[in-house]
């Protein structure tokens, strides 16, 4: 499908650029060095590498677009009231990437103009994203006023990087990047897209996916936490009350 | 957040509940906060956290028979109430984005509240001693809270009173406990001594059993609501704890008893003073964000 995609922009560049028609058939493979991460005790954030193949010529450019699986975020913005400052308006974003990095071998203002990059959906303001109040009701809201402060709070929290990644292209053919994943990914299925620009128009594309889950005794945990609440508490409790006689009974000659 | 930080946390507050013989939990919760906890998690896990030191300090006051449990069956009805309530409106405020806010406010109203009344008590007992002669206060007197009816006798604190007067002060203190990540015992203690007239000496030690079962029940009761209890962080802080409260039981012993309380009262008023800044001071960032499921 994409490579159909990416053949009909071919040939429509073809027949549009007559005055190279060969170099405009490009074709592009991308892979990862890992398909699949388990999280496990003592996560810290992982490092893979993205790499892949082209058939490019100088000055040609390659964009990756890590995306999470989407979620609902709530967004809260805080006033002063009453001397104190209190979340005073909530929104939730729709659906919106757990995790989304960009990266790319230059900075993205330099490889195509801002049009293109909203043709391709590249960037938080071009992911055409919901934002409606509180409770799910109500017209939506305006979300370019509140687009850029979600990528900054996202931001902080490592799992929308502000700074755009590094792609290193050799000869034109072989590219290779570095996704760094925080220690507070979401599980789930992660989209990689991997675009091959030239002259600022994207030429062709390729996707790779990624499976993060839980793997280990923070699994097991999690899983207790949340599908076995209850037990989880009196285990907890036990726990608890276990380790305070044991404390008790180890230093009790003091 | 590293381990080292998480035991080291914990040997620290250890020390200082060692030391002035808290259980440590008003410390503790808002210090996860200020390292950058979620604070429902550091509340519902400090809960954890005071099930197990509450177990091994009520063990040391058993062996002394300082436990009246009678009293301490009622203040903890009371407590299981209040605490259910207090997890049920934790879980309203979350889901109103105001959950943060309460929290802190508790925390600086109450620590302002105990932290003022402790520091003027503990200079008053220091000028005390260096004037000697001066008169003592009585310890209870008889007001309207003794015509209460139900009333009860509590043989082991040595009064008559009715029993809906500990079952209120423990609904109360369920209550903070659920909402505020504490054992409540800063509040108990006062509580038992000026409101129900009871004896010192049994005071902490029906404090703690009270407690157990209270923080038990916010930590039953987080984890099926709002799954923001985190044993393993518990576990870490406990480990931390038990070795810090040794040598603060030790440095205690060096210190005498109003010296003590009036440095607890500081440092009560500091936290509080340092919670109600962050509160009051225009945020980096007006914006929050939160992954919801």
């Amino acid at each position: 499908m994409t490579r159909l995609f990416g053949l009909i922009i071919s040939l429509i560049t073809a027949v549009v650029l007559t005055a190279a028609p060969t170099a405009a058939s490009s074709r592009l493979v991308a892979d990862l060095s890992n398909k699949s991460i388990a999280i496990t005790t003592g996560f810290h954030g992982t490092e893979l590498l993205l790499f892949g193949a082209v058939d490019g010529r100088a000055g040609d450019d390659i964009i990756v677009i890590v995306t999470g699986p989407p979620t609902d975020i709530a967004q809260r913005r805080k006033d002063n009231r009453a001397g104190i400052w209190v979340n005073v308006e909530t929104n939730i974003w729709k659906q919106a990437p757990s995790f989304y990095n960009i990266l790319a071998t230059r900075p993205l203002d330099k490889i195509a103009s801002i049009e293109m990059m909203q043709q391709l959906g590249i960037g938080p303001a071009h992911l055409g994203l919901t934002l409606l109040p509180e409770g799910g009701t109500g017209p939506a809201i305006d979300a370019n006023r509140f687009i850029e402060a979600l990528a900054s709070n996202m931001a902080s929290i490592h799992l929308w990087p502000a700074q755009t990644g590094t792609v290193s292209l050799a000869q034109d053919a072989l590219f290779r990047a570095t996704l760094d994943l925080p220690a507070n990914i979401v599980t789930g299925d992660y989209d990689i897209r991997v675009l091959h620009l030239r002259d600022g128009m994207a030429i062709s594309e390729d996707r790779t996916r990624l499976t993060i889950e839980k793997g280990g005794l923070t699994a097991d945990i999690y899983n207790l936490a949340h599908d076995y609440s209850a037990l989880y508490g009196i285990f907890a409790i036990a726990f608890a009350v276990a380790a305070g006689w044991l404390a008790a009974a180890a230093f009790r000659r003091n | 957040m590293h381990i080292g930080i998480i035991i080291g946390l914990g040997g620290g507050v250890g020390f200082l509940s060692g030391l002035f013989g808290v259980g440590g939990g008003f410390l503790m919760t808002p210090l996860l906060i200020f390292f950058g906890v979620p604070s429902p998690v550091a509340v519902a896990t400090e809960a954890n956290q005071i099930v197990a030191s509450s177990v091994s300090g009520v063990l040391a006051h058993m062996r002394r028979g300082n436990v009246d449990f009678k009293m301490g069956s009622i203040l903890l009805i009371g407590g299981v109430i209040g605490s259910s309530l207090g997890v049920w409106l934790f879980a309203f405020l979350r889901e109103l984005g105001q959950i943060d806010l309460v929290i802190k406010l508790c925390y600086v109203v109450f620590l302002g509240i105990i932290g003022s009344l402790m520091l003027t008590e503990s200079v008053r007992a220091i000028l005390r001693t260096r004037r000697p002669g001066a008169r003592r206060v009585k310890l209870h007197q008889h007001n309207w809270m003794h015509g209460l009816p139900f009333k009860m006798r509590f043989r082991r604190s040595k009064l008559y009173i009715s029993a809906l007067l500990p079952l209120a002060i423990g609904a109360f203190v369920g209550i903070l406990s659920a909402i505020m990540g504490v054992g409540g015992g800063f509040i108990m203690v006062p509580a038992m001594i000026y409101l129900l007239g009871m004896p010192t000496s049994v005071v902490v030690g029906t404090s703690l059993f009270q407690i157990i079962f209270v923080t038990a029940n916010v930590t039953f009761l987080q984890s099926v609501q709002t799954q923001t209890v985190d044993f393993m962080l518990a576990g870490l802080l406990l480990f931390g704890g038990v070795i810090g409260a040794q040598f603060g039981t030790r440095a205690g012993a060096l210190l005498r008893g109003e010296q003590l309380r009036g440095l607890l009262a500081i440092l009560v008023l500091l936290v509080c003073v340092k919670l109600g800044y962050d509160l009051a001071v225009r945020p980096d960032d007006l914006f929050s964000v939160e992954l919801l499921k």
